[in-house]
């Protein structure tokens, strides 16, 4: 018993210092650690912090995220998926409609989805949370570098990380996953999608000004380029929601046979 | 009673406030339900409600009609207690397109008189 006791401590110790071996040395601070918070940084050129709303005043391709330009040849798959959701729209059908499923919108698409974007901004990131399921984005600007690949657990909203050049916020996202994220109806996002924000803020704060570059060289040729901008909307609350397992059971034209897949 | 009574109209506006795509409704098609609310939910990011209509031969069909959420239904006057189980009530709905008893609120007329609909008011322009 007392040599069984002594092997089982001895294995405890031997698992403890490989676990300590492992470790990385280079975790960074999180962006609510007080040491971070307290590094001195030069002051931001704005603060979003607020409730954001996407500006509808124009037609509808003026605030999505697609179609894609003709410029912009397409990969075979992502023809071939273009292809079946035009086809889909001529029928009055919905092509994959994975957000009506529940899964998470995405980035960028997240930001346009019609409902208010919370924002908290501190000097070390920007918290997002859109009204949308309470998907949260974080952006950082504690001077961090993109996670190792081999590490990052790869999402819908990808990884952002922003620095400041002059009074524009350029943020880099990479890291987002591979699939049921679409950029617009039959253009897929893939785990290659990379993102560029120059975010400006316009008439005294009151209008947020995004312009946006995408590249994804497994879903489409170049880069796709959209400006969008945002009102600051101090009326509208971002409060809990969540895509609960029933929630279709009530919601009929997500079960309906106009949903081509 | 006349259960469900048909008109094709052309309906210009739109909900977006949706967590999903609406292809699946026929826009151009309002259907007025004359009925019995069986139940309303009042919960994001839709609220919802199923009301049960006469079909002419006896029996019952519920239709479900899924609305915006309760954050924009406010903003056109709605209280969770607007609607309740058992009231008498005459609901306008963009219709399925297959045919199934489902769509998409437009209005809900009570039976005190007054109607509902859900259309928000638009985000307010920014301040000067």
């Amino acid at each position: 018993m007392g040599k069984a006791l002594m092997l089982a401590a001895a294995i405890g110790l031997l698992f403890q210092s490989h676990a300590a071996a492992q470790a990385p040395s280079d975790i960074p601070l999180n962006p609510l650690a007080p040491a971070n918070l307290a590094k001195p940084r030069p002051k931001a050129p704005f603060d979003l912090t607020g409730t954001w709303f996407i500006d509808m005043a124009g037609s509808q391709n003026s605030w999505r995220f697609g179609p894609p330009p003709p410029a912009n040849k397409m990969t075979a798959d992502t023809q071939k998926h273009f292809e079946a959701a035009q086809k889909a729209q001529k029928e009055g059908k919905a092509y994959r409609d994975d957000i009506g499923q529940c899964w998470p919108a995405g980035l960028p698409l997240i930001m346009t989805r019609v409902w208010p974007i919370a924002m908290i901004q501190l000097p070390t990131a920007i918290y997002m949370v859109s009204h949308f399921m309470n998907s949260l984005r974080i952006v950082y600007l504690d001077g961090r570098p993109h996670s190792d690949p081999d590490v990052v657990v790869r999402t819908f909203n990808g990884e952002s990380i922003g620095k400041w050049e002059g009074d524009t916020l350029v943020v880099d996202t990479t890291h987002f996953v591979n699939d049921h994220h679409w950029i617009d109806a039959g253009i897929p996002a893939t785990d290659a999608l990379r993102i560029v924000e120059r975010m400006r803020m316009l008439k005294g704060g009151t209008v947020l000004q995004i312009e946006y570059t995408l590249t994804d060289p497994k879903s489409w040729e170049g880069t796709m380029k959209w400006t969008k901008q945002w009102n600051r909307v101090d009326d509208q609350e971002v409060t809990e929601v969540t895509c609960t397992p029933d929630l279709n059971t009530h919601i009929p034209s997500t079960q309906s046979e106009f949903q081509a897949r | 009673m006349r259960a469900v009574f048909f008109a094709a109209v052309l309906l210009a506006s739109t909900s977006v406030f949706a967590h999903h795509s609406s292809a699946g409704i026929d826009r151009t098609k309002s259907v007025e339900l004359v009925g019995t609310i069986r139940q309303f939910s009042w919960t994001n990011p839709h609220s919802w409600m199923e009301v049960d209509v006469p079909d002419g031969k006896g029996g019952i069909l519920t239709w479900k009609v899924e609305m915006t959420s309760p954050a924009y239904l406010v903003r056109a006057g709605w209280k969770s207690t607007t609607v309740k189980t058992g009231d008498e009530v005459k609901v306008t709905v963009r219709p399925l397109r297959d045919g199934s008893p489902g769509g998409l609120f437009v209005s809900v007329l009570l039976a005190d008189g007054r109607t509902f609909t859900e259309r928000p008011a638009a985000p307010p322009p920014p301040k000067p």
